[in-house]
């Protein structure tokens, strides 16, 4: 039970960096315009959601920065709360094409995508892993010890450490 | 030490990661049209460099064989500048657009090549979502358009007193284009240097794009639409209101039968009607020729498959939906001359009136002779890639003769206040007028290109108007003649001067003329007797 609950306070590394590296991936090929394959998706999605405030280079310049950022930032375990919220906010434009650009993402909307529709539909792992890797970073140490506290006390109530547990409870 | 050791592995990993793309992207693309014009710059910077180190070497060391290994750094004779000249200039390249999406309407700040010459009977999706796509495009797309064009154009559409086009259809006034903003006149505009226009980025002049350059291909008029619905887009209209577009139908005058004026009586030529309206006036060649001419052949978008743009699979184009009476109705394309479809330029349909006079036709390809011309222009986008879908060019070549021979019977409008060597008859013009022609003839510098009987040089010139703004240039476009030049708004190759006020503004500008106001006015009522 101490075990469990000490593990899901733990970001399983592993799958930190490869998630990082998926990202910081990515998003440097998107520094190059023509190199990635959702160049066209990603641009226009971007133009569509600024209401084509910004051209097709600008968005994928912008969208190349934060896709980088939140790599770096897994890979490096840096901000966790600032990566956390730009990694929803990239996730939540991820789906947008769904909405904005269904003739590009679906066969028949909304049950059967096309390859750019399963590759976007897929990102749904993307957003589980995500939350896997950083809401432990996010839960503060001190709430991380008052729920091992917690456990503690309840399986083993006559422990040496239970005033110390007590404490940290209080 | 042993702390730090993961992030000093990872930051490696990150390097390398950069370093790898890098590369990769150098061995995708390592042109000078490379999509990372600053890599691509400081990689030849650096071979300049390298070249003026090697100076010192001796001759020996230039002919041996370690300079071969530098070859590619040499770049033969040429002097290679630190970064392609199009990207200091501030160009940017072409987004990745892929068939039906929108297009920047100020392409000419763009360059690039494209992914590849041919082209692909494939739509992006399947037919059903092609519809729904510009269903929900087109309404966003047209309002977005009339935006830029109320921008730039001032479509007040007030009509020029006592003039008319050949069939009677009103003249409108100009200059539509707007003044740049803070400057009160045109006057005030020409009076500024060429630098300093460029500087301030304010020449009013600058290309039109087409709506949707993506698909692009044919927009008709909405007047020509109106007759003709299996002409209507599903994806884009027109930009240009009917005023400024050349009259429907137009009169269509026979250089081998003048004496009847307009032979079609103010009918539209179609397939129903042509036999019963040139019977016993024309040969059988140019009989036949014209039939041709008014067959619909199908074309890139215009077709039965579903890489269309019609709801309805379509029969496609005929030369004469476009030149119909074998002049224009004003419909615009993209020449067909360029890739990738972003660096074609916008063509008006020019009028085929005439063109037994010229030696030269179509804005970019110095086609030399009628049959030539259509022959090529059977298949308009001309793409092999697409012909095992679509169609193959199927006219032979005696059938493309006749096409020419009724091409080159075609005459121009009447001019009555010309003389037979094109000269104003004194006592039919008007003052204004003979001033006008002293004008095109001195001071405005129309006659350098404008001369003979159509009033064409049928040379390509280059107006190099990259010195007034930063873009791509256009390079030589084919000088338009001015015979019957009242009959064809809008002007210029893409239709960006939509009155002869305009054109006079244009090269009143390119050509830093000076013109007085009442100088261009004259000028405008001396065109509008040719």
């Amino acid at each position: 039970m101490l075990d469990q609950t000490v593990s899901s306070y733990r970001s399983p590394t592993f799958l930190r960096l490869a998630l990082g590296y998926v990202y910081l991936h990515f998003g440097l090929l998107k520094f190059f315009p023509d190199l990635s394959p959702a160049e066209l998706i990603a641009t226009q999605t971007v133009m569509a959601f600024s209401m084509n405030i910004l051209d097709a280079t600008t968005s994928q310049f912008y969208l190349a920065i934060l896709e980088c950022a939140i790599g770096l930032g897994l890979v490096f375990n840096l901000f966790p709360r600032l990566v956390f919220g730009m990694f929803i906010f990239h996730m939540f434009g991820t789906f947008l094409p769904m909405f904005l650009l269904p003739e590009f993402t679906f066969k028949i909307a909304p049950f059967a995508p096309n390859l750019e529709g399963q590759y976007i539909f897929k990102n749904i792992v993307f957003v589980a892993a995500g939350w896997t890797v950083l809401m432990p970073e996010i839960f503060s140490e001190r709430r991380k010890e008052k729920a091992i506290a917690k456990v503690t006390l309840e399986q083993a109530p006559e422990s040496q450490e239970r005033v110390e547990y007590e404490k940290v409870l209080a | 030490m042993k702390k730090y050791l993961p992030k000093a592995i990872l930051t490696l990993a990150v390097i390398g990661l950069l370093a790898g793309i890098t590369v990769t992207y150098e061995k995708y693309r390592g042109t000078d049209l490379s999509r990372v014009p600053q890599l691509a710059g400081r990689r030849l910077q650096a071979a300049i460099v390298d070249d003026t180190k090697r100076e010192s070497v001796t001759l020996v060391a230039v002919a041996s064989s370690d300079v071969a290994s530098d070859t590619g750094k040499r770049h033969g004779y040429r002097e290679v500048s630190a970064s392609p000249p199009y990207v200091e200039e501030g160009l940017t390249l072409y987004p990745t657009i892929e068939k039906g999406m929108r297009t920047p309407f100020d392409l000419w700040r763009y360059y690039g090549r494209g992914v590849s010459s041919f082209g692909s009977p494939v739509l992006p999706m399947r037919f059903d979502q092609w519809l729904d796509f510009h269903r929900k495009q087109k309404p966003q797309l047209m309002e977005n358009v009339r935006a830029y064009m109320e921008s730039r154009f001032d479509f007040s559409e007030t009509p020029l007193p006592n003039a008319t086009m050949s069939g009677g259809k009103p003249i409108m006034k100009g200059p539509v284009v707007r003044p740049p903003k803070g400057i009160e006149s045109f006057e005030e505009l020409a009076s500024m240097s060429v630098e300093e226009i460029r500087e301030q980025d304010i020449f009013p002049y600058k290309p039109l794009a087409h709506p949707l350059q993506s698909t692009a291909h044919m927009v008709f008029p909405r007047e020509w639409v109106r007759v003709h619905p299996e002409h209507e887009r599903i994806d884009v209209d027109m930009d240009i209101p009917e005023s400024y577009l050349p009259e429907f139908p137009p009169p269509l005058y026979l250089t081998t039968h003048k004496e009847l004026g307009d032979v079609t009586n103010g009918r539209e030529v179609t397939l129903d009607n042509f036999f019963e309206i040139f019977d016993g006036l024309l040969t059988p060649e140019q009989m036949e020729g014209l039939k041709e001419l008014l067959r619909p052949t199908p074309t890139t978008w215009f077709n039965h498959t579903d890489h269309r743009i019609t709801e309805k699979p379509s029969r496609g184009v005929a030369c004469f939906d476009c030149h119909v009476n074998g002049h224009t109705n004003g419909a615009f394309e993209l020449g067909p001359d360029s890739r990738p479809n972003m660096a074609r330029l916008r063509v008006d349909t020019p009028t085929m009136r005439g063109n037994y006079n010229l030696m030269q036709l179509s804005s970019k390809r110095s086609v030399r002779s009628m049959d030539h011309f259509a022959e090529i222009e059977e298949y308009f986008d001309g793409d092999p890639g697409m012909q095992q879908s679509i169609g193959p060019r199927a006219a032979k070549r005696e059938v493309t003769n006749r096409m020419g021979d009724f091409n080159s019977i075609i005459d121009y409008p009447p001019a009555p206040k010309l003389d037979p060597l094109m000269r104003l008859i004194p006592k039919l013009a008007t003052e204004q007028e003979l001033h006008g022609e002293k004008l095109f003839h001195g001071k405005a510098q129309c006659a350098k290109c404008h001369y003979g009987p159509a009033f064409v040089d049928d040379y390509m010139h280059d107006l190099k108007l990259e010195r007034f703004f930063v873009c791509r240039p256009e390079g030589p476009i084919k000088t338009f003649p001015l015979r019957g030049i009242k009959d064809t708004p809008p002007y210029l190759h893409d239709g960006r001067c939509p009155t002869l006020h305009d054109v006079v503004e244009f090269f009143n500008l390119v050509l830093e003329l000076h013109l007085s106001k009442e100088e261009k006015e004259d000028l405008v009522a001396y065109m509008l007797c040719l």
